[in-house]
């Protein structure tokens, strides 16, 4: 076993971060830990790195505490702050965490080269990091985790404030360390990102994980049989839509409404009608598969993008 | 704890520190321009010298005396000590002017010389008027004193040659002169030597003899030099201690540090080193620009006394970085712990025997600058590379920094380990 967390109970001055977790890594793999902020990712991955003490419960990282500095030497963690030294440019950077793992200074050189051509910093190595973009920054702090190629990489929120192009870089950064047989637990906001790269998925909210297995697994427990997601050129009020919509599970996104069914064939043709007769004008309509949004939603009741507002 | 996590600390603290601005400041720039101040601001290339006063003369005696106020001009303007003139004279005419210029500072004293001057000191007493200025109490005092003393050893040589002319008219004894049995000698010594007496009735031998580290002007700027290395040991040793926490926490950098395989024990060497590193190469740049200027530090590595001031450098490194330590018990931010870090650092220098010598304070600083342990080993290193004192005199110092250094350090170990427990849980 990679990592077992049992019954972890943490708060913050009587406020509980943690209630009850239980989570485990038993192979390679990437398990994401899907949640709002505020939900107590970060918190557990800071127990996971030793970081931080539970009040209850247990934590082993492959049988050690993780307090433990040979626990530590087999997990790379990577915080939401890449925790860089901006005056100092991205060899110096790696290299001081290589130091900290006690890798040879030669063979952290040749990897510290090849992690940053892969994730595309290397042009800009020698600039002060301080100088880099956010992105950089966090790609940064991705090629320090992995320098050691441990065999557990704890990740809070790495693609967090990169553009699309930089969170596919991860991604494939991500795939590679699990055919590597690397494992990976992602903390994540991201619906999609979860979705895309996980094994296995943990949906935590308020310091509880409300539901865990496979993404696919979870969507045909909890999620809708469809989802029908309708694009407006025109919406006439939401207000009127809304009462059109009323007994059915909905959310608006990006002026998309999606709309959770159990069989399309029949609500689609009288919900369009409805539309139509509001006054509404349609750009499309279509019957796609549920996420784990839904799924979240459907457990929580809340969307994981509200939650965040919150 | 690790070799290479030292290493790691190490490195990284000392290229991170040298590459922000602010800091290089404080460590290299602020202490070169003390330095430089030192050498042409606070003592100047003059000092070292005797000072030369300026005096203005207004003479009214006209008289054709042997010796007149003509000629005692001529004597105040050649008069030296130690190769430099005494005086430098301005006549005037009017002796308003001359008291309007003391006024204004322009002069440091001023003499008239009334009109028979030179008859009456011919034959009797001569008057003189002296007026005594200066910008300060301690300068009013000097001058009067260079004065005085000029006109007491002028008026002596005056008087013994008077006793010279006089002993021209004495032709023999009287007849009820008995010789006195206390000399062996005739009449007309005796005669000559009561005169003299008359004339000089202590004859002082004055020995100058004070230590050449304060009176020599390289040894001076020397003395100075190691004050701008104290200061700054001070500022940035508190500075480099209170803000290695708070900063690695604030950048982000102490959870993920702490992640990995090292060990707070790994940051506190590491910081420690890289501080020591950092105040020793500070202190190689200001004692180098203070040889630049001429200042005088004398260190020989075989001389058994100097390789003291190595071990009294390493223990004001460890005391005032153990000292920070303590400092960021009380600090939640950088900026926060850097302020009062240097606030702090600059007030003790200044307070505490470090840039002025405690001798010039007031007795409640004194005894400050007596219980501050930087202090200490600060004087070990001036006693050595300035007086070149014995490795006997500075025992007892020495003895006390390292008991000081000691306890200081284990009070900052603990200040640390409590500062990483408020941030970490490890």
């Amino acid at each position: 076993m990679l990592l077992e967390a049992r019954d972890l109970w943490k708060s913050f001055g009587g406020r509980p971060a943690l209630r009850g977790v239980e989570l485990s890594i038993k192979d390679k793999g990437i398990v994401s830990l899907l949640g709002p902020n505020g939900a107590g990712k970060s918190t557990f991955m800071k127990i996971a790195a030793g970081i931080l003490r539970p009040e209850r419960g247990s934590i082993l990282v492959m049988g050690r505490d993780p307090r433990d500095p040979e626990a530590r030497s087999l997990i790379a963690y990577c915080p939401q702050e890449p925790g860089l030294f901006d005056e100092l440019n991205s060899w110096d950077n790696l290299m001081f965490y290589a130091r900290l793992y006690s890798l040879p200074e030669q063979k952290a050189r040749e990897k510290a080269r090849i992690l940053l051509e892969e994730l595309g910093i290397l042009d800009h190595a020698s600039k002060p990091v301080g100088k880099l973009s956010g992105g950089m920054r966090k790609k940064l702090g991705l090629a320090i985790a992995m320098l050691a190629e441990p065999p557990l990489y704890l990740l809070d929120e790495p693609t967090t404030g990169m553009d699309p192009g930089s969170r596919r870089d991860v991604w494939r950064i991500l795939r590679e360390i699990k055919a590597d047989g690397g494992a990976v637990l992602l903390a994540t906001h991201y619906m999609d990102e979860a979705d895309e790269l996980s094994d296995t998925v943990y949906i935590m909210d308020k310091g509880r994980i409300v539901a865990s297995g496979k993404p696919e697994k979870l969507k045909e427990r909890y999620g809708p049989p469809s989802v029908v997601e309708i694009m407006f050129r025109r919406v006439p009020s939401q207000s009127s839509v809304e009462d059109a919509l009323r007994g059915l599970e909905h959310t608006w996104s990006e002026g998309k409404l999606r709309v959770s069914v159990e069989r399309p064939e029949k609500v689609v043709p009288r919900l369009v009608e409805q539309l139509y007769s509001l006054g509404a004008d349609i750009g499309s309509v279509r019957i796609v598969k549920p996420t784990l949004e839904d799924v979240f939603l459907k457990l929580t009741g809340r969307r994981l993008e509200t939650s965040e507002e919150k | 704890m690790r070799r290479s996590r030292i290493k790691a600390f190490l490195v990284a603290s000392t290229k991170s520190f040298f590459k922000d601005k602010g800091s290089v400041f404080w460590v290299i720039a602020w202490p070169i321009i003390l330095v430089l101040m030192s050498a042409y601001v606070f003592i100047p290339p003059s000092a070292g010298s005797p000072m030369t006063m300026k005096l203005g003369i207004v003479n009214h005696d006209a008289s054709r005396s042997p010796f007149n106020g003509s000629s005692l001009i001529s004597v105040l303007s050649n008069v030296k000590y130690n190769g430099t003139r005494l005086f430098e004279i301005k006549v005037y005419k009017a002796e308003e002017d001359m008291l309007a210029d003391l006024d204004k500072g322009k002069l440091d004293a001023g003499i008239i010389i009334p009109s028979g001057f030179g008859r009456n000191l011919t034959l009797g007493t001569a008057l003189l008027k002296a007026y005594v200025g200066g910008k300060s109490i301690y300068s009013i005092q000097v001058n009067r004193g260079i004065l005085e003393s000029f006109l007491c050893g002028f008026a002596r040589e005056i008087g013994l040659r008077k006793a010279n002319i006089a002993l021209n008219y004495i032709s023999g004894a009287p007849s009820n002169w008995t010789h006195p049995s206390q000399f062996n000698a005739t009449f007309k010594e005796f005669v000559y030597r009561f005169m003299v007496g008359l004339v000089e009735p202590i004859n002082t031998t004055l020995v100058e003899k004070a230590p050449k580290a304060l009176t020599e002007r390289p040894r001076i700027l020397g003395w100075y030099v190691l004050g701008a290395v104290g200061m700054m040991m001070l500022y940035s040793g508190f500075s480099l201690g209170a803000t290695a926490i708070v900063e690695e926490k604030e950048k982000g950098r102490l959870e993920r540090i702490l992640s990995t395989p090292s060990t707070p024990a790994d940051l506190l060497a590491g910081k420690m080193l890289s501080g020591l590193l950092i105040l020793l190469l500070s202190s190689i740049v200001i004692i180098l620009s203070g040889l630049a200027v001429q200042a005088e530090v004398r260190w020989n590595p075989l001389r058994p006394a100097d390789l003291l001031v190595l071990l009294h450098f390493l223990l004001l490194g460890v005391m005032t970085i153990s000292m920070g330590f303590l400092l960021s018990l009380v600090s939640k931010t950088t900026k926060g712990a850097g302020n009062l870090a240097v606030g702090l650092g600059l007030l003790l220098s200044f307070t505490a025997g470090i840039w002025f010598p405690k001798e010039w304070m007031p007795g409640a600083l004194r005894m400050l600058a007596d219980v501050f342990p930087p202090t200490w080993s600060l004087d070990a290193i001036r006693d050595i590379v300035v007086y070149r004192v014995g490795i006997g005199d500075v025992a007892l110092l020495t003895v006390e920094s390292l008991a000081a250094t000691l306890i200081l350090f284990l009070l900052g170990v603990e200040a640390y380990r409590r500062v990483i427990r408020r941030y970490v849980e490890a």
